[in-house]
C-alpha cells in the first residue's frame, strides 16, 4: 500500500490563485522524493496540503490508505504527528534556546498544561538531547538559536522534527536559505534520515543537481500542475525547458 | 466581469460625488446665511432664531444648488473623486466653490468659538492674567502634605486601573486579532463583535467613563480606577492584538505542524513574539493613565485632579500654583521613566 495517495488535488486561494490543478501523487514508503518547479508553481502548498496546514478546495488525501482530507481536532493533531516539516526560514522559536526548540517537537505528544509550564519529563530532555547529538548541535543545547548560524538553525529544526517520531518529513526548500557548503552538509542528514532510518522524505528544492545527489525520485509542477514524474536521471534538456521555461539555465551548486 | 464591476464603482463613486455637492450646496447656504450675512456683514449678536420655514428654505435652496453644480459637471463632488471632465472654465467653478466653503468653515470656527483679539489683550483680562499668573508662580508649600498624598493616590489609582485591565485586555486580544480569528464562522463572528466593542469603548474619553462611574459607585478614586480601567482594556486590547496580527507566521506553522494543540501553539509560537512589545505598551499606558487620572480627578475620580478642582472653585490660586507644579513633576518623571525603560525592553 501506498504511504500517502492524493487523488485529484486542487487548492484555490481566496483571492482566486488556482494553485493546485488536479494533482494525483502516490508517495511510497522510504522514498526520498523531491518536488522541482518555478517559485509559485505551487510547490509549498502541495507539503502543506499534505499535513493540512492548508485545507485543500477539493480532492483526497489517503494515509496509508485512510482518508485524512477531513480530519479535525485530535484525530488531524494525531495524524500531524506522523509527520515532521522543516522550513525554509527555519521557523524556530528565536528568544529561546536550543534545547527548549527541540523539545517542542514533542508537544504532540504532551498533555498541555504542564507543557506550557514548560514541565518536561526528564526522558524527554534527554531524548532531546540525543536528536541534537544527531545532528551534532548537542555541545549548543543552551544557547540560544537567533546565535546560530543558518545552517546550524536548519538541524535543530531537523532535530526538533525528529521528537514527533516522524514517518515522513517534509522539507519545504531547506537550504534554499543556505550556503552551498553548508546546503549539502543539511541535505547529508536529511538522507541520512532516509537511508539509516528508512524515513519518507518529501522535499521541495531549488537547484537540480541536489536534485540528482539526493533524490530517489522527482516529480514537477508547472502553474499548479504535476507535469513530470520519474527518476533524477530522466530530466532531459527538454524536460528542464518544459519546467523551468526556455530561457532558463541550468546552473551548479558546487 | 472585469468592465462590469469598473461600471459599478463608478455608480456608487457618482452617487457619493452627489450627496458631496448636496451637502456642500445646503453647507453654502446655512454659512452664507448665518455667519457671513448675519454675523459678518450685520454684525449681529443675537442671531434671529431658526424656525422650521428657515430649515426647509435652507435645504431646498442648498440641494437646488448642489444639484445644479452636479448637472453642469462644475462639481466639487465630481472634482474630490476626479471624475470631473477636462473643461477649464467648469473646473475653476468647482474649485472656486470648495475655496469659498473653506473660507467660510475658518469665518464660522472664528465666530463660533468667538475668536476676540479684544479680550485677549483687554485692560482687565491682562490684569487677571497677571493675577493668576504671579499666584501660580509662588505656590503655596504650606498645602504640599496634602498634595503629595493627593499625587499618591492618582499614581495608585493609574497603576490599580493598569494592573486591572491588563489580564482582560491580554486575553481579549487574541480574540481581537484577525489572524488567530478567521479560521472559522464563529470565531470570526465573536472577532466582528468583540472589535465593535473594544472600538466603540475606546472611542469614549476616560473623562466621560468617568462621568458615568461617578453616578454609578459615588464620587472618589473608585469611579476613577474604573473610568480608566475601562478605557485602559479598550485601547489595551486593540494595540496587542495589533501585535498579534503582525507576528510571524513561520513559528506558528511550524508548531502547527508537530501535532500541538491550538494552546500550546499559542504559547509556544504566538507568546513568545509578543511579551516585549506588550510589557512596553504597558508601561506606555501606566504612563498616559497618571496623565488622564488627573484629570479624571477634575470630574470627582478623587487624587489631585479633584483637590485641584476644589482650590480652583475657592479661587485660591497660590495652592492651584503648587498643585500644578507637582503634577507636572510628576508627569515629567512618569514619561522619562516610561521612555527610559521602554528603551531597555526593545
Ligand atoms: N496564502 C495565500 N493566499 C493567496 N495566494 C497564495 C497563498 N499562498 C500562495 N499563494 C499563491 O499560490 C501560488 C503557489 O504558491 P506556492 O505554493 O507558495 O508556490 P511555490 O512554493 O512553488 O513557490 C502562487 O501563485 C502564490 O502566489
Ligand atoms: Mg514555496
Amino acid at each position: 500500500m501506498a504511504l500517502i495517495e492524493l487523488r485529484k488535488l486542487n487548492k484555490i486561494y481566496p483571492n482566486g490563485v488556482h494553485a493546485l490543478v488536479d494533482v494525483d501523487l502516490t508517495v511510497q514508503e522510504g522514498e526520498f522524493l523531491v518536488v522541482i518547479g518555478l517559485s509559485g508553481s505551487g510547490k509549498s502548498t502541495l507539503l502543506r496540503c499534505i499535513n493540512r496546514l492548508i485545507e485543500p478546495t477539493s480532492g483526497q488525501i489517503l494515509y496509508r490508505g485512510q482518508d485524512v482530507t477531513h480530519i479535525q481536532g485530535k484525530d488531524l493533531r494525531q495524524y500531524r504527528k506522523k509527520i515532521g516539516m522543516i522550513f525554509q526560514q527555519f521557523n524556530l522559536i528565536k528568544r529561546r534556546t536550543v534545547l527548549l526548540n527541540v523539545l517542542t517537537g514533542a508537544l504532540g505528544s504532551l498533555p498541555v498544561l504542564p507543557s506550557i509550564l514548560e514541565r518536561f519529563p526528564d526522558n524527554l530532555r534527554q531524548e532531546a538531547m540525543e536528536k541534537l547529538r544527531i545532528v551534532g548541535l548537542e555541545d549548543k543545547w543552551n544557547v540560544r538559536v537567533d546565535a546560530l548560524s543558518g545552517g546550524q538553525q536548519q538541524r535543530v529544526a531537523i532535530a526538533r522534527s525528529l521528537m514527533q517520531h516522524p514517518e515522513v518529513l517534509l522539507a519545504d526548500e531547506p537550504v534554499a536559505s543556505l550556503d552551498p557548503a553548508t546546503s549539502h552538509s543539511v541535505m547529508k542528514y536529511l538522507k541520512q534520515l532516509n537511508t539509516d532510518y528508512g524515513m519518507t522524505i518529501i522535499c521541495n528544492l531549488h537547484f537540480l543537481s541536489l536534485v540528482r545527489t539526493y533524490g530517489t525520485r522527482v516529480v514537477a509542477l508547472k502553474q499548479g500542475k504535476l507535469i513530470f514524474q520519474g527518476k533524477p536521471e530522466e530530466i532531459t534538456q527538454e524536460w528542464f525547458k518544459e519546467i523551468y521555461g526556455e530561457e532558463a539555465e541550468e546552473v551548479e551548486i558546487a | 466581469m472585469g468592465t462590469e464591476t469598473k461600471s459599478q464603482t463608478t455608480t456608487a463613486q457618482k452617487f457619493q460625488a452627489l450627496i458631496l455637492d448636496i451637502f456642500f450646496g445646503i453647507y453654502f447656504v446655512v454659512t452664507l446665511h448665518r455667519v457671513f450675512y448675519y454675523q459678518v456683514l450685520l454684525s449681529l449678536r443675537k442671531l434671529p432664531p431658526v424656525t422650521v420655514e428657515i430649515v426647509l428654505l435652507y435645504i431646498g435652496i442648498g440641494t437646488i444648488l448642489g444639484l445644479a453644480l452636479f448637472v453642469l459637471n462644475a462639481s466639487p463632488g465630481k472634482l474630490i473623486f476626479r471624475q470631473l471632465p477636462d473643461i477649464p472654465w467648469k473646473k475653476a467653478v468647482a474649485e472656486h466653490f470648495l475655496w469659498i466653503i473653506g473660507v467660510l468653515t475658518i469665518a464660522t470656527g472664528w465666530v463660533v468659538t468667538r475668536v476676540s483679539i479684544l479680550d485677549f489683550f483687554s485692560q482687565e483680562g491682562l490684569a487677571g492674567a497677571k493675577r493668576i499668573f504671579s499666584a501660580l508662580l509662588s505656590p503655596e508649600w504650606s498645602i504640599l502634605p496634602q498634595a503629595l498624598l493627593a499625587i499618591v493616590e492618582t499614581i495608585y489609582l493609574a497603576l490599580m486601573a493598569t494592573l486591572f485591565a491588563l489580564p482582560v485586555a491580554f486575553i481579549l486580544s487574541f480574540f481581537t486579532a484577525r489572524n488567530l480569528m478567521r479560521q472559522s464562522p464563529i470565531t470570526l463572528g465573536i472577532y466582528t463583535v468583540l472589535r465593535v466593542l473594544v472600538n466603540f469603548t475606546r472611542s469614549i474619553e476616560p473623562l466621560i467613563w468617568a462621568i458615568i462611574f461617578t453616578v454609578w459607585v459615588g464620587i472618589g478614586p473608585f469611579a476613577g480606577t474604573l473610568a480608566l480601567m475601562v478605557h485602559t482594556i479598550a485601547s489595551l486590547t486593540k494595540l496587542y492584538s495589533e501585535q498579534i496580527e503582525n507576528v510571524d507566521p513561520g513559528p506558528i506553522e511550524a508548531i502547527e505542524a508537530t501535532g500541538a494543540h491550538p494552546m500550546q501553539v499559542i504559547w509556544f509560537a504566538v507568546v513568545p513574539q509578543i511579551v516585549l512589545p506588550f510589557l512596553s505598551f504597558t508601561i506606555y499606558r501606566w504612563d498616559i493613565n497618571v496623565r488622564m487620572a488627573t484629570i479624571i480627578g477634575l470630574v470627582g475620580g478623587g487624587g489631585i485632579g479633584t483637590l485641584l478642582m476644589q482650590y480652583q472653585g475657592l479661587a485660591q490660586w497660590h495652592e492651584v500654583g503648587l498643585l500644578v507644579l507637582i503634577i507636572a513633576i510628576v508627569v515629567w518623571i512618569m514619561d522619562y521613566l516610561s521612555a527610559r525603560i521602554r528603551e531597555a525592553l526593545v
